[in-house]
C-alpha cells in the first residue's frame, strides 16, 4: 500500500532529462576508469610506488560502482541518489581541500619572495581549478537535490539508514570513550616504573631534581617539589594578581557598568581569551622582564622568575574568570536587588551584601576554573620563568623576593625533558603527569560540585 | 517636652542623613575602584595586544610572508612555511576529531536516553563516558602532548609527523567538538522533535532534515573554537611535530605551526621582531576567528530567539 503510494506520487512525471544527464555522466567515468585499469596492465604506473595489478583491480571495483550507482539513478532509486552523493561530497571535498594547499605551498613555499601580483594570480587560478573542477559534482549533486521528489525510497531503506546510522554512533560514541579511558590507562600504566622504583612519597616531597639521564650517572633524584612549589607559587601569584581585576570587571560588567560600556568590553574579554598563550609568554619576555629588573634591583634578578610568570598567567585567567563570574552574577534573580533596594540600601550595598553573596558559588568556581587554567599553563610559563630546577628560595632577607627566583613548573618541565627522557625518567616525568592529573581532577571537580549547586539552589 | 522630640527626631533625621551621604560616598568609591580594576585588566590586555601589534606591523611584508625562516641563532628569514603547516594541521585534525565528537554527542543527546531506560550497563557506560570526557576537557594540553609523543611519536613509530601532532591535537578538541555538539543539540525545542516524529519520520530522518539543520550554527561554533583551538596550541605540538621549517610535503614529514614558531623564534634565537610579526598575525587569525564565531551566533540566536515556543 504504502508503497503504491509512493510510485503513484512519482508516477505523473516521468523521468527529467537532467537525471538522464547525470546517469550518462556516471557511465562515462565508469567507462573511463576501466580505460584507465585496462591501460595500467600494460603499462606499470610511472612512480613504481603502486602495484599496477592493485591499480587496475580498483579502477574496476570504482568502475562497477559507479556503474551501479547509474543504473540506480536511472530507475530512480533513492540508495543511488544517496551513494552518489556521497561519493561526489568527498571527492569534491578531497579536491578542494587538494587544491588549497597546492595554492598554499606555491605561495609559501619559501624559496624566495613572491611579488603580489603572482600571488593574485596563483590564487585566480586555484579558485578556477575549483570551480572548473568543481562545475560537475556541484552540478550533479544540484540535480540530485533539486530532483529528490522523483526519487523512490522505500520504507526497508529509511528503516536500514535508521539502524545502521544508530549503529555507527554507537562505534563513534565508543571510539571516543575508548580514546578518553587510553589516555587515563595509559599515563598511569607509564608512571607505574617510577613508582616502583622511587616511590611516591620521596618523588612527590624529595627538593632534588637531577635526573641525569643525558651523563647516565648512577646518583639520579626525582624530587618534584621543587617544580610543585613552581606551579602553586606561579599560580597563586596570578590569583592574587588577577581575582580583584577579573572580579572588578566582572561586577563592572554585570552590574554597574551602562550597556554601551559593556558592549565593548564583554566582546574584547573573549576575544582575549582565545589568544595563543605564547604571544603572552612572548611579551612577557620583551615587556616584563627588563621592567622587573628595573623595578626591583636585587642582586639576581634577571627579571626571568615566579613574579613574570604570575603576571602573565594573571593576564590569561582575567578572562576566564570575568566571563565565569559575570555569568554567575547576572544568574542571581532580579527579585534579590529589588528587595535590597526596597529596604533602602544604596546600589553598592545591594552588590556587596546581596548579590555577590548569592553569587557566591559561582564566583568561586570562576576563580577554581582560573586556577585550573594557570596550572595547565606551560609553554609561555617555559618563556617567562627561567626553568631553574631548584628550590624557590628568596635572593634577600625579605620572604616576598622568593617571587623574584627563577623557578620551574609541572607542566614546563615535561615540555622540556620528554623529548630526550628515558627509563625511569621518562616514567617519572608520567608521574607528574599524573600528578598534574589528580590536581587539576580536584579543581575542576570541586568547580563542577559549585555550579551544580549554585543551579540547584 | 515636645521640644525634647522635636530635637531627637531632628538627630535621628540628621543621623539617616548622614548615614545616607556616607553611603553614597562609600558607593561612590567603590564603584570607582570596580571601574579602576576593571579598566586596568582591559588596559593590560589592550597594552598587550596594541604592543604586539605595532611592533609585529614592523617586520610584516611581502618578504616576511613569502619566505620561509632561514634558522640559525639570529631567526633570519620569514615565515612562510609556518602557515600550510598550520593550515595541515587544523586540516587533519578536525578530518580525526570532527566526524567522532559529533557522532559522539548525537548519539548522546538523542539516543543515550532511551538506551540508559533499557539496561543498566548501558547506564554506566554513558554515564563513564560523559564523566571521562568532563575531565578531559580540564585537562592540559601538556599531558596530551606527553601522550602523544609517547605513545604515537615512540611507541607507533611515526616519528615527528604532522600526523603524530594532529592525532593528540584530535585528543585534545575532541571534549571541545563534544561539549559545543551538545550544547547546540540540546537548544534545539523538544517540539521540533515532537513535531517530525509525529509527521511519520524515524529517528534519523528527524536528525538529519531537523535537528542538525537547526543545530548547525552552533556546531559550526564549536568548529570554529577548535580551529582557534589547535591555531594557539603549542604545547603539542612542541613534543610531536618536530619543530622543523622546511615545507611539509605530507603528513608524514615534521613541520612547525605559527604558535610554535613563535616559541622557537622567541627560545632559540635573538629574533624577537620576528617572533612578534608571527605573533601579530596569530593574533590577527584569532580576531577573524572570533568575528565569525559572533556572526554565526547571532544567526543563532535570531533564529531560536525568534522561532521559541
Amino acid at each position: 500500500m504504502e508503497k503504491e503510494l509512493m510510485e503513484s506520487s512519482a508516477e505523473p512525471t516521468k523521468r527529467p532529462i537532467l537525471i538522464t544527464i547525470v546517469g550518462i555522466i556516471l557511465v562515462f567515468f565508469a567507462v573511463s576508469f576501466l580505460i584507465a585499469g585496462v591501460w595500467y596492465i600494460n603499462n606499470p604506473a610511472p612512480e613504481g610506488g603502486m602495484d599496477s595489478a592493485l591499480v587496475t583491480l580498483a579502477s574496476i571495483a570504482g568502475a562497477g560502482v559507479l556503474v551501479l550507482s547509474a543504473y540506480g539513478v536511472w530507475n530512480l532509486k533513492d540508495w543511488a541518489r544517496l551513494l552518489v552523493m556521497t561519493i561526489l561530497g568527498l571527492v569534491g571535498l578531497i579536491y578542494g581541500i587538494s587544491i588549497t594547499f597546492d595554492v598554499f605551498s606555491q605561495i609559501f613555499s619559501g624559496n624566495e619572495i613572491v611579488p603580489l601580483g603572482d600571488i593574485l594570480l596563483i590564487s585566480v587560478i586555484g579558485i578556477s581549478k575549483i570551480l572548473l573542477l568543481g562545475a560537475i559534482p556541484i552540478f550533479m549533486i544540484w540535480m540530485l537535490v533539486k530532483h529528490s521528489n522523483y526519487f523512490i525510497e522505500p520504507a526497508s531503506q529509511r528503516a536500514i539508514i535508521d539502524k545502521s546510522m544508530r549503529q555507527i554512533l554507537i562505534i563513534t560514541t565508543f571510539s571516543s570513550i575508548l580514546i578518553v579511558t587510553l589516555i587515563f590507562i595509559f599515563t598511569f600504566n607509564e608512571s607505574r616504573e617510577s613508582i616502583a622504583d622511587v616511590g611516591i612519597i620521596p618523588m612527590i616531597f624529595d627538593t632534588v631534581w637531577r635526573p641525569g639521564s643525558i651523563i647516565g650517572a648512577s646518583d639520579v633524584d626525582f624530587g618534584m617539589m621543587p617544580m610543585i612549589l613552581g606551579s602553586i607559587l606561579s599560580t597563586l601569584g596570578a590569583i592574587i594578581i588577577g581575582v580583584p581585576l577579573s572580579l572588578g570587571t566582572a561586577i563592572l560588567m554585570a552590574e554597574i557598568a551602562p550597556k554601551t560600556v559593556v558592549g565593548v568590553i564583554k566582546p574584547s574579554i573573549e576575544l582575549l581569551a582565545g589568544i595563543p598563550s605564547v604571544v603572552y609568554g612572548l611579551f612577557g619576555m620583551v615587556v616584563f622582564a627588563p621592567l622587573i629588573r628595573q623595578i626591583f634591583p636585587v642582586p639576581g634578578n634577571s627579571g626571568f622568575g615566579l613574579l613574570n610568570a604570575s603576571l602573565i598567567l594573571a593576564v590569561m585567567i582575567i578572562p576566564t574568570i570575568t566571563s565565569i563570574a559575570e555569568d554567575a552574577i547576572i544568574a542571581v534573580p532580579k527579585s534579590y536587588k529589588e528587595g535590597a533596594l526596597a529596604l533602602g540600601s544604596t546600589h553598592w550595598q545591594a552588590i556587596s551584601r546581596v548579590i555577590v553573596p548569592a553569587a557566591r558559588s559561582g564566583i568561586v568556581a570562576a576563580i577554581i576554573l582560573g586556577i585550573g587554567r594557570a596550572l595547565g599553563e606551560t609553554m609561555a610559563l617555559i618563556m617567562v620563568i627561567g626553568n631553574a630546577i631548584a628550590m624557590p628560595k628568596p635572593l634577600t632577607d625579605n620572604p616576598l623576593t622568593t617571587f623574584l627566583t627563577p623557578a620551574r613548573t609541572l607542566t614546563a618541565n615535561i615540555a622540556v625533558e620528554i623529548n630526550y627522557a628515558a627509563g625511569t625518567h621518562r616514567s617519572a616525568l608520567f608521574f607528574s603527569g599524573v600528578l598534574l592529573f589528580v590536581m587539576l581532577l580536584v579543581v575542576n571537580s570541586s568547580a563542577r560540585y559549585l555550579m551544580r549547586e549554585r543551579l540547584q539552589s | 517636652m515636645s521640644a525634647n522630640i522635636t530635637t531627637v527626631n531632628r538627630s535621628i533625621a540628621s543621623l539617616q542623613n548622614n548615614n545616607m551621604s556616607t553611603r553614597k560616598i562609600i558607593q561612590k568609591i567603590a564603584f570607582g575602584i570596580m571601574w579602576i580594576f576593571a579598566a586596568l585588566a582591559i588596559a593590560m590586555l589592550l597594552w598587550i595586544i596594541i604592543y604586539v601589534l605595532i611592533n609585529g606591523a614592523q617586520v610584516i611584508n611581502l618578504e616576511f610572508l613569502t619566505t620561509r625562516p632561514r634558522g640559525g641563532v639570529s631567526g633570519e628569514g620569514g615565515m612562510s612555511t609556518t602557515i600550510p603547516t598550520t593550515l595541515y594541521l587544523v586540516v587533519s585534525t578536525l578530518a580525526l576529531a570532527a566526524p567522532l565528537g559529533i557522532g559522539a554527542a548525537i548519539y548522546l543527546v538523542e539516543y543515550a536516553g532511551e538506551v540508559e531506560k533499557e539496561s543498566r550497563a548501558a547506564r554506566i557506560l554513558i554515564r563513564v563516558a560523559r564523566t571521562g570526557i568532563e575531565i578531559l576537557a580540564g585537562v592540559p594540553s601538556i599531558i596530551f602532548g606527553l601522550f602523544g609523543f609517547t605513545l604515537f611519536v615512540s611507541i607507533m613509530k611515526l616519528g615527528f609527523s604532522l600526523l603524530s601532532g594532529g592525532l593528540a591535537a584530535a585528543c585534545l578538541i575532541l571534549p571541545v567538538i563534544i561539549r559545543t555538539t551538545e550544547e547546540a543539540l540540546l537548544s534545539v525545542p523538544m517540539s521540533y522533535r515532537e513535531g517530525s516524529l509525529a509527521l511519520g519520520a524515524n529517528k534519523w530522518q528527524t536528525i538529519t532534515s531537523v535537528i542538525l539543520p537547526a543545530a548547525s550554527p552552533g556546531i559550526v561554533t564549536g568548529i570554529v573554537l577548535s580551529v582557534g583551538r589547535i591555531i594557539a596550541e603549542t604545547a603539542i605540538f612542541w613534543v610531536t611535530i618536530g619543530g622543523s621549517y622546511r615545507m611539509p610535503e605530507n603528513l608524514a614529514s615534521a613541520g612547525r605551526t605559527m604558535s610554535l614558531h613563535v616559541f622557537m623564534l622567541a627560545t632559540e634565537t635573538r629574533a624577537f621582531d620576528k617572533a612578534m610579526g608571527t605573533s601579530a598575525i596569530l593574533i590577527i587569525v584569532i580576531v577573524l576567528l572570533n568575528l565569525v564565531i559572533n556572526f554565526i551566533s547571532s544567526r543563532f540566536e535570531a533564529k531560536f530567539m525568534g522561532k521559541k515556543v
